[in-house]
């Protein structure tokens, strides 16, 4: 075990590596900070002495070679925008969005699982044709508008839910709502199907014939096999989401580190793209491994290879 | 066991448990008025983006100077929105000892939230930490006082004296935007905590979540009514709308036109912005005459006001609104005709001009509300008269290349799709840069243009107002350097607890202490 995650750890700091470097090349081919960050009317003079003062004069490789022997150092650079350490900026926003993503996951994939094994219990049925209707509303529903009309109706029309900000588990209602309705969608569809096929396996007539459970059945025995399914979808829309939540960060006001990036990425502030790329990256990078590894436990056949 | 208690123990027992119930609820009751009433004190503004910083030497940017423009930091004087006039802040007069030299008087018994005296000493260090101290990125500096140098002198405790190396005749009006900062504030980094001498400090900023201000105790004007300012952000303006509507706060600053759908929440006020077409007249056809009235003639802005535009823009005949010094009233807007654009496009065809020539319109997405829409109507009016125009929208980081020199050698003819804000009480600070040769964005030079620009500089009073009177004159008839289109409108919207009303400063300030309660 300790072998595998050393090689991860190893393979993932390669293209940690990789990946900084592409981004602060990249980065520097959208254009000059000072255009932006400098009043419109700026002359000539003064676009050139800010970007002296700041160093985006230099040849790019000469800045490429201070940032490596600074990011050696554990320094990320000064975001001009902000006007500390990018780190900091953006250590402060991740919190944010990882417990977006966290709650999310928790509703979708309980909500998920439960909606999808009991469609499966008896396909065609009406709870079955409701929840696929359901689910794929949930799946198709474009996020911006249900959080627009969401705010209008919950906090404008009944006032029963604050419009948008951060506070008390009332703030947590609308935007893990709108989160959760994708992966939600998708989970139900994904689990009825696995769960389908898992409900028509020997494995399953066997365990009915010797008399087990109807739930037990369900709910043990092939929703155990749905498992693997159901960690691939949910591992693909966490990772998305740490990628940042940018339209529910947007709309509801969470300063997290979706539109940080966008923000930065906008605003041409090359030390903070880069740190929240990193950040996020590295994020990700871990989740990946944590989903390698709950594979593993679901898994016999992947654990005794 | 209860159930087995008598009438008389259940009646008891009702009274022991009555007693504390009726003091908690009178403690709850207390408690629920006391944060009552200091809410009631809190006025909440929602701003459309969290400040990237609190620096004082930034508050020329909108988000920040609605923060701690006249609320944390003052300035020595204050442009009048009503009719661009100087009033007194900090400073009680100032009068022009020579060409070079103005003096300020300075209000006396002035204090900074730190407990240190506002005097000409404080005065000179803050000036100077905005115009000297290059660590710190200040676009007040780079705004409005690049190209000039000024030294700061303290006379005695209440007389600035400020001398700079070329006259500067509007130097009273330039302080306007040069806000005062305590002497501790640091000369060698920016500051995210601004100690000035409003009638509010800062207590706290949650990054992220919130900015608070509380009331100073030791201001040296009258005390506001609001206690606490409190702000929040989103990005969004149906959000921003919705707050108030749900009382979650009381001020949002700026929302979009399709959202000013209440006449009793949602204020218009003149946001001291101008649209135009900028033309770049170096290049052919664009270099002839004809061909730059015929675009005027054949822009329908009756058609654009009220639909694409709101209803309530002005159409504009020059780059800078009625009340800025130097606006020129004589000039007369662009009437619609068709006919005679089609008629002067002709003239110029038969003269030789390539009026066939392939005319770039080029828009900047969002720039104002309906901005795609705004262009691509005048893109349909310029080829109706026969132009043959294409047009390509950008984001602002392509745009700004195309706005600001160096310009590419190889471009073509360009209609550029700008807006100017200007709420400094001078035309100085639009000319210049806009049409003078040597202006950042200017597409035109021209050597009369120049001259009177030059002299406009260095005048003062009548004399001044004339020369940018002038200047507007040649920009506008003789020369034709845009289409103008609008003087815009923004959108505040105020909720019921306050009175509020926008102004044209409103873009770049927020006067917290002139906020009441109903």
């Amino acid at each position: 075990m300790m072998r595998y995650l050393g090689q991860r750890a190893l393979h993932s700091a390669i293209a940690l590596g990789a990946l900084v470097m592409l981004v602060f090349f990249l980065v520097r081919l959208t254009g000059d900070p000072a255009s932006l960050y400098l009043p419109i009317d700026a002359s000539v003079e003064q676009r050139q002495a800010f970007s002296e003062r700041h160093g985006f004069d230099r040849p790019v490789l000469a800045q490429f070679a201070s940032f490596v022997g600074d990011v050696l150092r554990g320094d990320f650079g000064h975001s001009i925008r902000k006007d500390r350490p990018a780190l900091e900026v953006v250590l402060e926003a991740f919190p944010t969005t990882l417990s977006l993503a966290v709650g999310t996951m928790v509703i979708a994939v309980v909500l998920g699982v439960v909606v999808g094994s009991l469609a499966a219990i008896r396909p065609g049925g009406m709870f079955d044709r409701m929840s696929t209707l359901t689910s794929l509303g949930a799946a198709s529903a474009p996020d911006f508008w249900v959080a627009i009309t969401g705010i209008l109706l919950f906090a404008v029309a009944l006032g029963w839910l604050p419009t948008s900000g951060t506070g008390g588990w009332q703030y947590w209602i609308l935007p893990l709502a709108v989160l959760s309705l994708r992966p939600f969608g998708l989970l139900v569809q994904v689990v009825r199907g696995s769960m389908l096929s898992a409900l028509g396996s020997a494995y399953v007539k066997t365990a009915r014939a010797k008399g087990v459970g109807e739930a037990t059945v369900v709910f043990v025995h092939a929703l155990r096999n749905s498992g693997l399914a159901v960690v691939t979808v949910a591992g693909d829309q966490m990772v998305g989401i740490v990628n940042g939540a940018v339209i529910v960060e947007t709309v509801f006001g969470w300063p997290g580190v979706g539109k940080l990036m966008i923000d930065a990425v906008i605003q041409r502030d090359f030390t903070l793209v880069q740190a929240t790329i990193l950040v996020t990256a590295t994020a990700i990078f871990v989740l990946n491994v944590v989903i390698d590894l709950l594979y593993v436990l679901l898994d016999p056949r992947i654990r005794h290879r | 066991m209860l159930h087995h208690a008598s009438v008389g123990q259940r009646s008891r027992l009702r009274a022991r448990i009555a007693w504390p119930c009726a003091l908690s609820a009178l403690a709850i009751g207390l408690g629920l008025t006391a944060s009552a009433s200091a809410a009631e004190r809190t006025v909440t503004v929602v701003l459309s983006e969290e400040p990237d910083v609190l620096e004082p030497c930034q508050s020329s940017r909108s988000n920040i100077g609605r923060v701690v423009k006249q609320n944390i930091v003052e300035t020595l004087v204050e442009i009048d929105p009503k009719d661009g006039q100087i009033t007194p802040r900090l400073a009680t007069a100032w009068q022009q000892v020579d060409a070079n030299t103005w003096r300020f008087t300075l209000r006396e018994g002035v204090k900074f939230h730190d407990g240190a005296a506002f005097d000409a000493a404080a005065a000179v260090k803050s000036i100077d930490r905005t115009l000297h101290a290059t660590p710190i990125e200040c676009e007040i500096r780079t705004k409005f006082f690049g190209g000039l140098k000024i030294t700061a002198k303290a006379v005695d405790a209440t007389t600035l004296e400020l001398v700079t190396d070329k006259p500067a005749p509007i130097l009273p009006t330039m302080m306007g935007t040069m806000t005062i900062t305590s002497p501790s504030s640091p000369m060698d980094k920016a500051t995210n905590q601004p100690i000035g001498t409003g009638p509010y400090k800062l207590d706290e900023w949650k990054v992220g979540q919130e900015i608070t201000l509380s009331r100073f105790d030791g201001y040296w004007g009258p005390k506001p009514q609001a206690e606490r300012a409190r702000y929040v952000w989103r990005t969004e303006s149906t959000v921003r709308a919705a707050m108030i509507a749900a009382g979650e706060a009381d001020i949002a600053a700026n929302i979009a036109v399709q959202d000013a759908t209440d006449p009793k929440m949602d204020f218009s006020y003149p946001n001291s912005e101008t649209s135009r077409l900028r033309i770049d007249t170096t290049r052919p056809p664009l270099d002839d005459r004809r061909v730059r009235m015929a675009l005027n003639y054949a822009i329908d802005r009756g058609a654009l006001r009220g639909s694409i535009f709101s209803a309530d823009v002005e159409p504009s005949t020059q780059l800078v609104v009625p009340s800025i010094n130097g606006h020129n009233p004589e000039l007369k807007v662009w009437p619609y005709d068709p006919d005679k654009a089609m008629k002067l496009l002709a003239e110029a065809r038969a003269a030789g001009v390539p009026v066939d020539n392939e005319i770039m319109m080029i828009g900047r997405i969002n720039i104002y509300p309906n901005a795609t829409e705004a262009m691509e109507a005048m893109h349909a009016m310029l080829q109706a008269v026969g132009l043959n125009v294409k047009l390509k929208m950008l984001e602002v980081a392509e745009w700004v290349n195309i706005l600001q020199k160096p310009y590419a050698d190889d471009r073509g003819p360009v209609l550029l799709q700008a807006q100017h804000d200007n709420n400094n009480g001078d035309a100085v600070f639009t000319v210049y840069n806009k049409y003078h040769c040597e202006g950042a964005n200017s597409t035109i030079c021209d050597k009369k243009l120049d001259q009177t620009i030059e002299a406009a500089e260095k005048a003062t009073g009548d004399e001044r107002r004339k020369l940018w009177q002038e200047a507007f004159r040649i920009i506008g008839d003789d020369i034709i350097a845009d289409v103008p289109l609008f003087h815009m409108v923004g959108y505040t919207r105020v909720g019921s607890r306050v009175n509020f009303q926008p102004s044209i400063s409103t873009n770049s300030e927020l006067h917290i202490e002139d906020i009441t309660f109903k």
